[in-house]
């Protein structure tokens, strides 16, 4: 999948957030996006889910405009190719790690017969196969990541949209996070956009950087 | 995750609203069957005196038997007469105490001189009964005539009067369970919207964010219309032959029939019908995002 910004510009009523904004970003690419707080980096990844509109210019997937899309669905089936993973997990609190898996992958239309072991694979790639019958409340912030991450993967995503993804870890989980999402876009060429504070990771890794400034 | 298993989740945890929506489509579906029964009932009663047309002279006292013969020759005159029965004091004391013999207080005083004789007609077309009716009442001999046109007409007016108000209380019924699933569906989707944002964020259609809520209220439609057939037909099965003998010799209530099938699939139409807009609406007022 191919993300372009096209001259993007966001304003929040008075407050600029980026003015034309050019990016792109190509199929199996892992991407880092920094900045301060409020320079955009979560805007940046709800634009690419059409969660945020951009008050001019243009995000293109797959040459698709999705400020021109009409058919909502459309914009569903982009999601539907996208993993996204929060700060704060999101992960649905009634729900067991396995519900909460199984749910994302009958979103995309997994074959119902192979959900089960799909699950199984996913929460052994992110070493959470002892504990993905427990409730979100019952997982500690790095296996709730993991278990973040496993939903997203699941359904075998074109890109990973990671958004703060270590903000509530500590620095071994957030490592450990890290690592997987290396392993998997070398492995699947899953194209990784991620954003975060920590200059570690950014240092540590010869990864493609977009800056943002306030 | 299967749409029936997420479904009965989301009932089971919030199980006192879903309580709430279940007992009203129950007591409206309750209250739409007794007002069927009821309806049934009394238009076997009506069909009972519209295809039995009879009417009742009554004697005045102390007639001769040769007046009275007089009076059952004239009548026999009458073409479509199909049966002329005689009731003299004696045998109306009879009949009397039969019907009262439960009550003893009601057969002590009475005797045979206070209840008037009487001649039962019954034909095969009303219309001749309508013309002796005005013939008869203004003879001399003739004390009244009861004539079951007056009954009909009565029981007409009751039954337009019970139909009318069932079918208001119904409708005010129905109203009331149709707003209380449309909100309590509201507040389920209220409660779950980060649920709902999460799955939209996956990838999720508006449709399929909504299918289990609207499979819930068509679930408490389906549900509520069944259960409230079953114990109104219950209800009714035990104490059948209580009507029945009460009413008798009118069947008020008919053994279960391919009508009472016929009902109940009308029913759970319906109560599937106002669960699933009830639900629809409630879905497209409050899932917007």
């Amino acid at each position: 999948m191919e993300i372009v910004f096209d001259k993007v510009t966001k304003n929040y009523g008075p407050i600029n957030v980026f003015r034309d904004l050019d990016l792109k970003i190509k199929a199996g690419d892992f991407i880092f996006v920094t900045g301060p707080s409020g320079s955009g980096k979560s805007t940046l990844i709800k634009m690419i889910l059409n969660q945020v509109k951009p008050s001019s210019g243009h995000v293109i997937i797959d040459g698709q405009k999705l400020s021109e899309i009409k058919d909502k669905r459309e914009i569903d089936r982009i999601r539907k190719k996208t993993g996204v993973i929060f700060q704060d997990f999101q992960l649905i609190n009634d729900l067991t790690i396995e519900e909460n898996i199984a749910l994302a992958l009958d979103i995309v239309g997994y074959p119902a017969d192979k959900i089960s072991s799909r699950i199984n694979e996913v929460v052994k790639l992110v070493k959470l196969q002892h504990r993905y019958f427990l409730f979100p409340s019952q997982l500690s912030g790095g296996e709730l990541q993991r278990a973040s991450l496993a939903r997203a993967l699941s359904v075998e995503p074109e890109v990973i949209l990671a958004d703060e993804p270590t903000g509530n870890l500590d620095p071994t989980n957030a490592w450990n996070l890290i690592k997987i999402l290396q392993e998997i876009n070398e492995k699947f060429k899953t194209t990784i956009v991620m954003t975060t504070h920590n200059m570690d990771f950014i240092e540590s890794l010869d990864k493609k950087v977009i800056k943002l400034d306030k | 995750m299967k749409l029936l298993k997420l479904t009965l989740h989301h009932i089971r945890r919030s199980p006192f609203q879903s309580l709430i929506a279940f007992v009203a489509v129950f007591l409206s579906f309750s209250v739409l069957n007794t007002f069927v029964y009821l309806n049934r009932g009394l238009n076997h009663v009506l069909n009972y005196f519209e295809t039995k047309p009879e009417i009742t002279i009554y004697l005045k006292d102390g007639l001769d038997a040769e007046k009275i013969t007089a009076l059952e020759e004239e009548i026999k005159t009458y073409p479509q007469v199909r049966e002329i029965r005689k009731i003299s004091k004696e045998k109306a004391l009879e009949l009397y105490k039969e019907m009262n013999k439960d009550n003893p207080l009601l057969t002590e005083m009475v005797t045979a001189s206070v209840l008037p004789a009487s001649i039962e007609v019954s034909a095969n077309d009303p219309r001749v009964l309508e013309v002796m009716a005005q013939k008869f009442s203004s003879k001399s001999e003739v004390d009244e005539v009861i004539y079951q046109k007056d009954i009909i007409q009565s029981l007409l007016n009751w039954t337009k009067i019970i139909r009318i108000f069932g079918i208001a209380l119904v409708v005010i019924f129905l109203i009331a369970s149709f707003l209380i699933i449309f909100s309590l569906i509201g507040m389920k989707i209220t409660n779950r919207k980060d649920e709902i944002r999460i799955s939209r964020l996956l990838g999720a259609s508006q449709f399929y964010v909504k299918r289990p809520f609207l499979l819930e209220g068509a679930i408490y439609g389906v549900l509520g219309a069944f259960t409230a057939f079953l114990s109104s037909y219950l209800t009714i099965f035990v104490f059948r032959h209580s009507i029945n003998h009460f009413f008798q010799p009118i069947v008020f209530v008919n053994e279960f029939s391919l009508l009472d099938i016929l009902i109940l699939i009308a029913e759970l139409l319906f109560g599937l019908v106002i669960g699933l807009s009830a639900s629809w609406l409630g879905a497209r007022r409050y899932i917007k995002w």
